[in-house]
């Protein structure tokens, strides 16, 4: 089985996931634009078992469906790396710019996708939600 | 002159910028793919007059591939990057645009780094290109 594993900017704090993603997709929340400071999240989840090396900050953020999300932040250079939902252990979201992989796999959702920047265009197919489905 | 406030996630880091940025730009590079955890960094760049800063933040100093050091200041609780500098330009201030959570800031009319760029990504064709 493939492994990858995802890094902050300054490699102090990794986490390598198994298998390919379950999903990936985009998410133009305005908490997304604010963690990620781009104009959208890129998300893949993974199924455990995950492995993480190194030192991580958490910050708690509950949504607006009142899931309880844990982001794991490096305290040297502020990545944040992953994150995973209170209550689920078996799954993992990693932030797919920390693959640093250009060809990673093509995102086939896209939440909150009335706050996306106009400029962004989508790939053909993807699916749309207005706000978040689950 | 208009008046916009970039923020951390959680609050505690903010910054105030004034007028209207005159670079906005997105950049492809795997550095500001990994900073961002996004495929792209969208940088929104400031005349730094006029800059004010509320808040702790913690630096993170990298060297870019043309030998200039960048200074990331991000929030120590939530992470979140606000603003950046390079060296020898105190004139100017880079903003993460995300930052500012507001779907209607200026389009970016550059993208650089499109060598690094997932295959998916749609730049705009009336956006200056770099490669």
């Amino acid at each position: 089985m493939s492994s990858r594993t995802a890094s902050c900017s300054c490699g102090q704090l990794r986490i390598q996931v198994e298998g390919e993603p379950r999903g990936v997709g985009i998410c133009s929340c305005l908490a997304c634009q604010q963690r990620t400071g781009s104009v959208f999240a890129a998300l893949a989840g993974f199924s455990a078992p995950f492995k993480v090396f190194g030192t991580a900050t958490e910050y708690v953020r509950v949504g607006d469906q009142g899931a309880k999300f844990i982001f794991r932040f490096c305290p040297v250079c502020g990545t944040t790396v992953f994150h995973t939902e209170s209550g689920d252990s078996e799954t993992v979201s990693v932030a797919v710019g920390a693959f640093a992989d250009p060809a990673f796999p093509v995102p086939r959702v896209s939440v909150y996708d009335s706050r996306r920047h106009p400029w962004v265009q989508l790939p053909p197919g993807t699916r749309t939600f207005d706000k978040d489905p689950t | 002159v208009s008046t916009r406030t970039a923020s951390c996630s959680c609050g505690r880091l903010k910054v105030e910028v004034q007028g209207e940025p005159f670079r906005v730009s997105v950049c492809h590079c795997l550095a500001c793919q990994k900073r961002t955890g996004s495929v792209f960094g969208e940088q929104a760049r400031f005349h730094s007059a006029g800059l004010k800063v509320t808040g702790a933040s913690t630096e993170f100093v990298r060297v870019g591939d043309e030998g200039t050091k960048f200074t990331f200041c991000f929030c120590p609780n939530c992470g979140a990057t606000v603003y950046f500098t390079a060296e020898g330009r105190d004139d100017v201030v880079a903003i993460p645009v995300g930052a500012f959570a507001d779907p209607f800031f200026p389009s970016p009319t550059v993208s650089v780094y499109e060598h690094r760029k997932h295959a998916w990504l749609r730049m705009p064709a009336e956006f200056e290109h770099d490669p």
